[in-house]
């Protein structure tokens, strides 16, 4: 590799831009060149550590090997790899005729933030940075394992990301590994700018409903989903990571539940999977009930229901429809507005879904109730992802419950759990039961 | 013993309570139904330990597959295809049974042709799946359905209305002579076990069969049939029981949990039930599908690159059993499903024969080895 051809070419790449700079200094018989890009450098630091010793020490021999001996210090393979850590932020220095890489980035992204998607009252109140090395520095200082082994890639064919895949050797799940090895090789993909991203590269279906990784950004999940065994990937500039392969129950913890007294955790588990089960059936039941099987409710409570819609002049799902789409508008547009308005939305929309609508007599006031019960109920679930996921299994369900009535829906809800075991998570079984005590050792295998 | 082992056999004993076999059973109740049960429980445990012992030792080999290593082809062609076709039927008639239950006791006014669709086109997605994922999907929805069916069999051993007295009355039929149609009746309680031919794919590694799993199962049993057989009785005494076409729903309808949402525990049983049912034509279904992947390769039918083959099996049970349901009536019901048990409780035991053959080849063709 020719020095000064590597220059040129450098040069070069860089000719339509002005933020390259280049400079030569020469002092009492020593030179040294270095050229840079002004917006990444951490101007300081190259003061402090390269120019102030170029003046004060004695000769370039002694230069050089300080260079050489600092831990930023880089060697160079090919004059693609100089370029592209040059846009990481480093600096390409000349010394006798001999190119150094030495990176002084700026990194302005570094500071942990505070979780604000994955809350907790009891344990870590910290979150991922932004950073790709800093996320690195908080995992390794919190696993502390001689195995714990980092590959970094990079993604994207424009923006050239850092990507990196963290894992306990000894304990990964080693075909999970190779398959996303093996994805990971195929993602071709011009601008790449989140790992939630790679939830769907990584998959090879093109419909597909469920997540097939779990996002998270609290540290002390990345841990533990380290330790049991899973894949990790971080990218530069996100502040979530995945971790894969996932089971169905990946979706139904919090970090917290390790942080209460077990009576504590096991009520907070079941009140989380009677939230599920609200949210997912409760519209479908009250649409079977009451316009197919009025006479399963005791008499007292279908009276109730029958009086309170008394006036309603739709169908009872038309009328179900019709709130739920209000309650997901409402749920949508406040997540999507500034602040200042999102106030408002949510006052109009309660006002709307609350005693208006029943007053207007377009809706019963149990279904208000219900509506309420199963927003409440979708918010239980921890991880947002599978949250979405079943308000549209809700929505099908309800299609179903139209048809086929409450037959129809206990067939559709065994159909979903059918699918969600039928599913893949990287060669692991979506949704089955484990024995936790023989986890180990298979007592069966696998057809 | 695997625990997936024990949940084939169990959903054919859960599932029996809403098939013929109550109706039956009761049909005879003076006439040998006892003695029957007694000489069923007997046989029927000899047979699920003779071929549980038998599947044990080929670990992760379907019967298909040891057919094809050691018998002629004329021999095994046909005889896995009337598997497929026994199989079918045992799916079909818990489609129709259900369909009428459903008809009769929930949407009197929804057409029969719907109701019957609705339960075909769930099931037939388990034609698709592979089949451990068969027996997850039969662990989950067991663990979600079971705890309340024991409540609601608790609860009907607890109900005031049960009348011991009906129960000692009709248990003094044990001297009669055991009735043939009884025996085949409680014998298919216990051919759970024969879905061990396709579902030993899953077992790959050698289980252990001894007398700790026979005594579970054989406990297991006596008190399914027990509560199958005792439990109408107590609530509707000896007198006209056998004109009940349903007992176990007419038993259902006399329990009523007086606080509860829903005061009448027929509805809880019905859609529980509808849970075990389809549980139920899923393993009977799915077996019928792989024996006749083992006959036809349907992968080869393509059009235009997609691949036509896989769907016309399920194409097919749609069609039949559709048509099925609209031409038969409850009467025929109970006719084709006591002849599918007779079937069933002569075919079997036959099986037995094949077993020791099979093993004597294999035994052979790893001497020659």
């Amino acid at each position: 590799m020719n020095t000064q051809e590597t220059l040129l070419w450098i040069n070069e790449q860089f000719a339509n831009t002005n933020e390259l700079t280049q400079k030569t200094l020469e002092y009492e018989s020593k030179n040294i060149s270095y050229m840079y890009i002004k917006s990444l450098i951490d101007k300081e630091l190259l003061q402090k550590i390269l120019l102030k010793p170029f003046f004060e020490m004695s000769n370039m021999d002694q230069y050089k090997l300080y260079v050489q001996a600092l831990p930023q210090y880089q060697e160079i393979s090919s004059k693609e790899q100089a370029l592209l850590e040059i846009m990481n932020g480093n600096i390409l220095l000349e010394i006798d005729n001999e190119l150094l890489l030495i990176e002084l980035k700026l990194s302005k992204n570094d500071a942990v933030s505070s979780a604000s998607v994955e809350m907790t009252i009891h344990g870590s109140q910290l979150a991922l940075s932004d950073n790709l090395m800093t996320n690195i520095n908080l995992i390794r200082s919190y696993y502390r394992q001689p195995t714990l082994n980092i590959e970094y890639m990079s993604y994207g064919e424009v923006n050239q990301q850092k990507v990196a895949l963290v894992y306990d050797s000894e304990k990964v799940n080693e075909q999970a590994l190779k398959l996303i090895r093996e994805k990971i090789q195929r993602v071709d993909k011009q601008l790449i700018s989140a790992a939630n991203q790679f939830n769907n590269y990584l998959n090879d279906k093109r419909f597909s409903l469920f997540p097939q990784m779990v996002m998270t950004e609290r540290p002390d999940r990345v841990i533990y989903n380290i330790g049991g065994g899973k894949i990790i990937i971080l990218e530069d500039g996100s502040s979530q990571s995945l971790a894969a392969p996932v089971v169905f129950f990946d979706f139904m913890i919090t970090m917290e539940d390790d942080y209460h007294t077990i009576v504590i955790s096991t009520f907070l588990r079941m009140l989380r999977y009677l939230g599920f089960f609200i949210s997912l059936l409760l519209p479908s039941i009250y649409v079977g009930v009451t316009s197919f099987a009025p006479e399963v409710f005791r008499t007292e409570l279908a009276l109730t229901v029958a009086g309170s819609r008394m006036g309603v002049p739709f169908s009872s799902f038309v009328e179900v429809l019709f709130m739920l789409f209000f309650m997901e508008l409402l749920l949508e547009a406040s997540i999507r507005l500034p602040k200042a308005v999102s106030a408002t939305a949510t006052t109009v929309g309660g006002l709307i879904l609350g005693t208006a609508v029943t007053e207007a007599s377009l809706a019963s006031n149990i279904m208000v109730i219900i509506v309420s019960a199963v927003a409440i109920s979708t918010f239980v679930i921890p991880v947002n992802e599978m949250a979405f996921a079943i308000r549209i299994v809700r929505f099908l369900l309800i299609l179903i419950t139209t048809i086929f009535g409450l037959a129809g829906l206990t067939l559709g809800f065994l159909v979903f759990i059918m699918y969600l075991v039928s599913l893949d998570s990287f060669g692991e079984p979506y949704l089955r039961v484990y024995n936790y005590r023989k986890s180990k050792k298979r007592s069966e295998g696998q057809a | 013993m695997s625990r997936y082992f024990y949940y084939i056999i169990l959903i054919n004993m859960v599932a029996n309570i809403i098939a013929s076999v109550p109706y039956i059973l009761l049909h005879f109740y003076n006439d040998g139904s006892i003695s029957a049960m007694i000489i069923a429980t007997i046989t029927g445990t000899i047979i699920i330990t003779v071929y549980a012992k038998f599947f044990i030792q080929f670990p992760g080999q379907t019967l298909p597959d040891l057919l094809k290593q050691t018998t002629a082809k004329w021999f095994y062609a046909p005889l896995i295809f009337i598997m497929a076709v026994v199989w079918f039927f045992a799916g079909m008639i818990t489609l129709i049974t259900f369909t009428f239950l459903l008809i009769r006791y929930l949407t009197p006014e929804m057409p029969i042709v719907l109701i019957s669709l609705s339960i075909i086109l769930s099931v037939i997605l388990g034609c698709f799946i592979k089949t451990d994922r068969v027996l997850y999907t039969i662990e989950i929805v067991l663990l979600l359905t079971l705890p309340l069916i024991i409540y609601i069999f608790l609860k009907a051993y607890t109900d005031p209305n049960i009348n011991w007295d009906f129960v000692k009355e009709a248990a003094l039929y044990i001297n009669q002579m055991p009735n043939f149609e009884s025996f085949t009746a409680s014998f298919y309680l216990f051919l759970g076990v024969a879905n061990l031919f396709i579902f030993n794919r899953f077992f790959t590694i050698k289980q252990k069969f001894g007398w700790k799993q026979i005594i579970t199962i054989f406990l297991i049993t006596v008190s399914t049939l027990f509560t199958t057989y005792f439990v109408p009785i107590g609530f509707h005494g000896t007198e006209n029981i056998d004109h009940l076409i349903y007992p176990w729903i007419q038993t259902s309808d006399s329990l009523r949990m007086k606080y509860s949402l829903i005061e009448r525990v027929l509805f809880v049983f019905l859609l529980f039930y509808l849970c075990i049912a389809f549980l139920s034509m899923l393993i009977h279904w799915h077996v019928s599908v792989e024996y006749l992947k083992y006959l036809f390769t349907f992968e080869k039918i393509k059009y235009r690159g997609f691949n036509l083959g896989i769907f016309i099996p399920p194409t097919l049970f749609t069609l039949i059993s559709t048509y099925f349901v609209q031409v038969i009536n409850e009467y025929h019901l109970f006719r084709l499903s006591s002849f599918l048990n007779i079937t069933l409780s002569v075919f079997f035991p036959f099986m037995i024969i094949v077993f020791f053959y099979i093993k004597r080849r294999m035994k052979y063709a790893k001497n020659t080895k």
